[in-house]
Order: C-alpha cells, then sequence, then structure tokens
C-alpha cells in the first residue's frame, strides 16, 4: 500500500460538484487532489457518434432491484466531467416550491434552504460557465434575478413546429435556458448545432467541466488523478474525523490519501456505496451513518414523450440535445387531474438515427422498422415532459451480495415508482398527445409503455435541517462527521421535474465556499 | 465559412479504432468489410455468429451484411468499459458475451421446442412471428435470464447500430451525418 502525501482536500469524483469544490478550494490556495474512477478524457477523444459515446458512460456494475429501476448505466458518467460530459445541456432550476414540498403540500420533504438562498448561486453559475437563453419570458413563473450572459440558442423546424400548438393550449412558452453558447463566451466558440452534445462535444460550446470549472481547477494546481476507485472512506480511532480515503489506481495497487477534509462526489449510487463500506467500529453502519439514513430516498425523473411524424423536413438532425423550448405552466404539484407533482414540457431536440428515432418505435422490427426509419429519418419530432416523483425511504441504494473485485460489496439500487407518480405521468402523456395533435401531423403517438421510463438520479444522501431527517446540513456537511463532504444531486431532498444539473452546482458553489471561508475549523 | 473550417479541422482530430485481426496485425476496418474479409472472429464461434446473424437480420433487416456478428464479436473482447455495446448502458453486468450466448440458445431452445429446428432454419415469417412473441414476452416456459423483451431490446439495438448508427446509414436515409470528429472507420 502506498501512502500518498497528505492534501487539504480530497474530492471523490470529477463531474460537476467535484470540479466546482476543486475549483472553489483551488483558489483559496488549498491543495486539493481529485480521485476519479474513469478516465481523463481528452477532447480530441469524444468522437461524434452514438455508439461511441456510451464510452463516457458508466459500465454496469449494480445490482438492481425494485419494480421500476433506473439502473445507473445511461444517468452517470464515467471519467473526468462525470455525467456532465453527456448532458443534455438543458438548464433550468428548481423553483420556489420545490424547496418546500412538505410544507406546503404535506407530502415529501423540505429542503433546509430557499430559492431565495441559491438565487445569486444560480446567477453565478450562468456566469461561470455560460448559459444561454431568455430570463425575462421565464420571469412569468419564478424571479429570475439576472438575466443570462447570452442569448437562446437557434430553434429548428422540429420544435417550432409545436409552439402554435402550445398556444392554442394556453400554454406559454420560453426558450430553454441552456449551458451551450449561442455566442462565443469566454473564450469558447459558438455552438454550430450538429446535435453531438450527449455524446461529448469536442468544440468547447458544451460547457463540462473539462471547458470550466475542472479546466480552472487544474490550471490553478488542483491534481487530477483518473482510474483510481475508491472503496472507502478512513476515520480516527475516535471516528469523528476522517482522515482520507483509500483507493485502487489502474494497476489495482492501493493507495491511502490522506486529507484535512474529504467531499464525495461521485454520484447518487456510489456516494452511498463509498460510505457504507466505510465501516468501523465507530461506524458500524458506515461512515456518518448512524441514523441508518445513507442511501435512502433515492430519486429519479419520470419522463413522457409523444412523438410526432410530419410529412414536411423538420430538420431534426440539426440543433442540440438541449430543447429549443421549454414551460412550466403545469408545473404546480396539484395541477395533474390524477396524481401528485410537478410536470415540466420541453420540446425542440436534435435526434440521431439509431438512438431517438429507431427508439421512437421500438415495437417495430423486419421491414416495418425499414420502412419506419425511412420515413422518419426527416419528419420525426417530440414533446417529452418530466415528471415528479416524490421522496421515498424505501427507495434506496444499499450494499449488494455481490463483490467488486477488491472485495469490497457493490451497490444494489432499489426503486419502485409509487402511483402518483404513474398518474402523473399518464396524465402528461394524455395532455402531450392532445396538444402535439393540435400541430396535425400524419402520424402522433405515446412512447414508452404504461410505467414511465427513468431520467436522472438523485437522492440518496439528502440534505435537512439535522441528523433526525438526513445526512448533512445545507452545505453537504455530514451531520456527524465535520470535516466529511458530500456533493451532487444526492443531496435533493426532493427533485421538482426539471435537469438537476443548475441546482446542482448552485448547491457545489454555495457548499464549496461555506467550506472555504470555515477551511481552517472544519480541517482542524 | 467558420463553421465549414472548424469541423474539417476536427476531422482530422479522430482518435481510437475499432481493431480487427488480420494474420497477427490490428486492422482498422468496417465490420462489414471484417465479415466479407472472413476476419477470424475472437470470441464467438463460427456458429454463434451465424445463428446472431440471423436473429439480428430479422430483425434488422441489413444486419448480417453490415457486419454485425463481428461487432458484437469484438465489443465482446475488450474490456467491459471500452466496449460500445447497447446492453452496456442498459445495465447488463459484464462478461457481455454470456448475455449473447445465454440468448442464443434460448432462442434456439425454444425454436427446437415449437418448430423441431433452430431459429436460423426457421422461414422468414416464422421468424418473424417468433421475435413478435419474444417482443411482448409471451413465449411460455422461457428459461432466462435474460429475459425475452432485453433480448428483443439488446439485439435490436446491435442491429440498428450496425445499419444505422454509421456514416453510411445515415448516407443511405440521405440525413446528413455532421461529425465533430468523425468515428473511425466510419464507427
Amino acid at each position: 500500500m502506498a501512502i500518498q502525501e497528505k492534501v487539504d482536500v480530497a474530492i471523490v469524483g470529477a463531474g460537476p460538484a467535484g470540479a466546482i469544490f476543486a475549483d472553489v478550494l483551488t483558489r483559496a490556495g488549498k491543495k486539493v487532489v481529485v480521485l476519479e474512477y474513469g478516465p481523463d478524457w481528452d477532447d480530441n477523444q469524444l468522437i461524434s457518434s452514438e455508439i461511441w459515446g456510451r464510452r463516457i458512460k458508466h459500465a454496469p456494475r449494480f445490482q438492481l432491484a425494485g419494480r421500476n429501476n433506473p439502473g445507473h448505466g445511461s444517468n452517470a458518467g464515467w471519467g473526468t466531467g462525470g455525467s456532465m460530459l453527456h448532458w443534455f445541456a438543458n438548464f433550468p432550476r428548481l423553483m420556489p416550491n420545490d424547496f418546500k414540498v412538505k410544507s406546503l403540500y404535506g407530502k415529501g420533504l423540505d429542503w433546509p434552504i430557499s430559492y431565495e438562498d441559491l438565487s445569486p448561486y444560480f446567477d453565478r453559475i450562468a456566469d461561470d460557465i455560460g448559459v444561454a437563453g431568455d430570463a425575462a419570458a421565464e420571469r412569468r413563473w419564478h424571479p429570475v434575478a439576472k438575466n443570462y450572459p447570452m442569448p437562446p440558442l437557434k430553434s429548428f423546424r422540429h420544435g417550432d413546429i409545436f409552439v402554435d400548438a402550445f398556444k392554442k393550449h394556453d400554454i406559454p412558452l420560453a426558450p430553454m435556458p441552456t449551458g451551450i453558447n449561442s455566442t462565443e463566451y469566454k473564450g469558447r466558440p459558438a455552438c454550430i448545432y450538429d446535435g453531438w452534445c450527449h455524446v461529448g462535444c469536442p468544440t468547447g460550446a458544451h460547457a463540462t467541466p473539462q471547458w470550466t470549472h475542472l479546466k480552472e481547477a487544474r490550471a490553478k494546481g488542483t491534481t487530477l488523478r483518473p482510474y483510481s476507485y475508491v472503496t472507502r472512506v478512513l476515520t480516527n480511532p475516535a471516528g469523528d474525523r476522517v482522515t482520507g480515503v483509500e483507493y485502487y489506481d489502474a494497476k489495482k495497487e492501493q493507495h491511502v490519501q490522506p486529507a484535512g477534509v474529504v467531499v464525495i462526489a461521485a454520484y447518487s449510487a456510489e456516494t452511498p456505496r463509498i460510505m457504507l463500506n466505510s465501516v468501523s467500529d465507530k461506524h458500524p453502519n458506515g461512515v456518518a451513518n448512524r441514523n441508518k439514513l445513507v442511501g435512502k430516498y433515492l430519486m429519479c425523473h419520470s419522463g413522457a414523450n409523444v412523438w410526432a411524424l410530419f410529412d414536411e423536413d423538420v430538420q431534426n438532425y440539426m440543433g442540440t440535445t438541449a430543447t429549443s423550448w421549454m414551460s412550466y405552466e403545469h408545473y404546480d404539484k396539484r395541477h395533474p387531474k390524477k396524481g401528485f407533482g410537478s410536470a415540466w414540457y420541453l420540446f425542440g431536440a436534435a435526434m440521431k438515427l439509431n438512438v431517438n428515432i429507431a427508439g421512437a418505435r421500438p415495437d417495430l422490427y423486419g421491414s416495418a422498422l425499414t420502412d419506419f426509419m425511412k420515413r422518419a429519418a426527416r419528419g420525426l419530432a417530440r414533446v417529452n415532459v418530466y415528471g415528479e416523483v416524490m421522496p421515498n425511504a424505501e427507495n434506496r441504494v444499499e450494499l449488494g451480495s455481490d463483490k467488486d473485485e477488491f472485495g469490497l460489496p457493490i451497490a444494489r439500487i432499489i426503486h419502485a415508482y409509487d402511483q402518483d407518480a404513474i398518474d402523473l405521468y399518464n396524465d402528461s402523456q394524455d395532455r402531450a398527445l392532445a396538444i402535439v395533435k393540435s400541430a396535425n401531423p400524419r402520424e402522433a403517438w405515446k412512447g414508452g409503455g404504461p410505467v414511465p421510463g427513468t431520467i436522472h438520479l438523485l437522492g440518496g444522501t439528502i440534505m435537512g435541517t439535522d441528523a433526525s431527517n438526513s445526512v448533512t446540513n445545507s452545505y453537504g456537511q455530514t451531520h456527524e462527521v465535520g470535516n466529511l463532504y458530500l456533493a451532487g444531486g444526492g443531496l435533493f431532498p426532493t427533485e421538482g421535474s426539471v435537469n438537476p444539473t443548475n441546482t446542482l452546482m448552485a448547491v457545489s458553489l454555495r457548499g464549496a465556499e461555506h467550506m472555504a471561508k470555515n477551511f481552517s475549523a472544519i480541517a482542524s | 465559412m467558420e463553421t465549414v473550417r472548424r469541423r474539417a479541422f476536427m476531422k482530422g482530430a479522430a482518435a481510437g479504432a475499432l481493431a480487427f485481426t488480420v494474420g497477427g496485425t490490428e486492422v482498422l476496418m468496417l465490420p462489414r468489410e471484417a465479415r466479407a474479409q472472413k476476419v477470424p472472429l475472437k470470441v464467438l464461434s463460427a456458429e454463434e455468429a451465424g445463428r446472431l446473424e440471423a436473429v439480428s437480420e430479422a430483425l434488422v433487416p441489413g444486419a448480417r451484411d453490415a457486419g454485425v456478428a463481428h461487432f458484437v464479436d469484438q465489443q465482446c473482447s475488450v474490456p467491459p468499459h471500452e466496449a460500445l455495446l447497447g446492453i452496456r448502458i442498459a445495465n447488463v453486468r459484464p462478461p457481455f458475451v454470456n448475455f449473447y450466448r445465454a440468448a442464443l440458445n434460448e432462442i434456439d431452445r425454444q425454436c427446437q421446442a415449437s418448430h423441431g429446428k433452430p431459429f436460423a432454419q426457421l422461414t422468414a415469417a416464422e421468424q418473424h412471428a417468433f421475435i413478435g412473441t419474444m417482443r411482448v414476452g409471451k413465449h411460455p416456459d422461457w428459461k432466462g435470464p435474460p429475459a425475452q423483451q432485453a433480448i428483443y431490446g439488446a439485439f435490436r439495438t446491435d442491429g440498428v447500430d450496425v445499419v444505422y448508427g454509421t456514416v453510411e446509414g445515415s448516407e443511405k436515409l440521405g440525413v446528413p451525418y455532421m461529425a465533430h470528429i468523425l468515428p473511425p472507420t466510419r464507427w
């Protein structure tokens, strides 16, 4: 076993949350090491292909259980950039009511912070990474304090074709705020609308950590160690301080990285896995898990989609994976006729043949598939509705019965939708189909089956007011061990129904700056 | 013009490869070319490859000639974190070849039980009907895993990948591929 030189901060995971902590702490003069399980991707390796793009996602290493399991492979990233390397770059934020679900509706949980607490961080993140959008158009729904630094992205016919249909249904729209450059920004070029965002964009128009916080952190001295598989967090004999982490390198050699503070930002399934495996006599349930809440309240978003086939060329091969348009108009959690939770419309994303278009009719095969591909190649368009799922402690990550190559248990992900979520999904499908039909396509149909698909992975190490209801405080600092922080979407007590990255980054910036400001007290 | 120049520049930056071994040397080529040149398989047997081609072709016409068996074989031969197979992100745990072998064996076991011959020897109509039942998980006495629908989805994805997920596939449908960085060997 090799003992590395002690650092001020050891960060597990080089995704957006870990990158922000690295950037902020390095700027504050701290010695920072980031341990990343996957490779250190170079922009020249990001090949424009749905097939090659699978490399930047996590190879399966989980046990799955429960009726509706989101799995891990399509959500999590692998390597520098984490899940943000393959993100669609939709950049909405949670709404004020998302932070007070329990108080307002008597369901779910409350966050220990409000929208107003995060508002300045939303603005700063937008300036940091570059966001294109129209804040004025969004203010009908929520208070966006500052305008976005860039105008919205260009829209294409596959999105614009539905605009009048939404108007007919009295649903106002706004351009999607996106983490993609509509103009040159901070030396990064404007998007060229080739639609390959989600397989890793090598141009720099797509705001991934490689081009933003991680790049800044490394330029200022952060050390990144790729192919570092973290197995455990180590604690002192009293169990009240973490002393570092244990990991294996690409040659399968074991290392210990001593650190004054440890930040685990390894996504919603792997962060609990590391914590639950960090067992000692003072932490028999895993580190910072006296209350047995580590792994609990795992959430995903439900995904409703409705497809439409038009006779005209809607240019569906052009654009971005971020959609052109969105609406919070039916976001009120009591809006659905049946079910409970927020619903959020988005449409106008680029499509590629072997995933989106072939996937639009998964029931077709043989000559029927061949015929459909010819008809849909230029005429297919889609409206999505993301749905909220309430936190449920039974949806969780726990240690599985299978072991990794080092003899430690892998994670077991357990998830099932409740009836509210399924009803909300079906309600959303019905509404979206009615809207789509108003655009007069040749054909329109609901995607998916009677139970929704799954998008994103959140919760599992939620924040709250104290140890009776949560794993961490609002900064991501664990209640039990003051120099152990968690970061990422795992902290979300509720999820709303929008893409989580903006809120995740705002929470991370707030947590990282709190740590930097109070570092002496936290690390000593 | 700026856009065109930038894209042209990036085409030259391609990295990585889909490598087939020919005469002890790794050669970059299309799976279609690998099949045509009878490049030796690495993991699957020739008999397994033939069975896989039969199912894939029935699912996605053109998959056989596009080299689906060589694609799956080559991808099963690399470390799981380098694999490009659809099952990688569908939560199938490696080694991936186990999935394909179990699937092919169960498909043929079912066909033997119902028709007295393997899938590859069924008529086109029989193959179509068999897949239709498999798609909805209605073959009785199915011995999984993998489940019927999982096999349908995975084999269909592989077939769609080799037929439509390529520059060549896009060109055939008249859709611009518009790569920032072109896939090596057009994958």
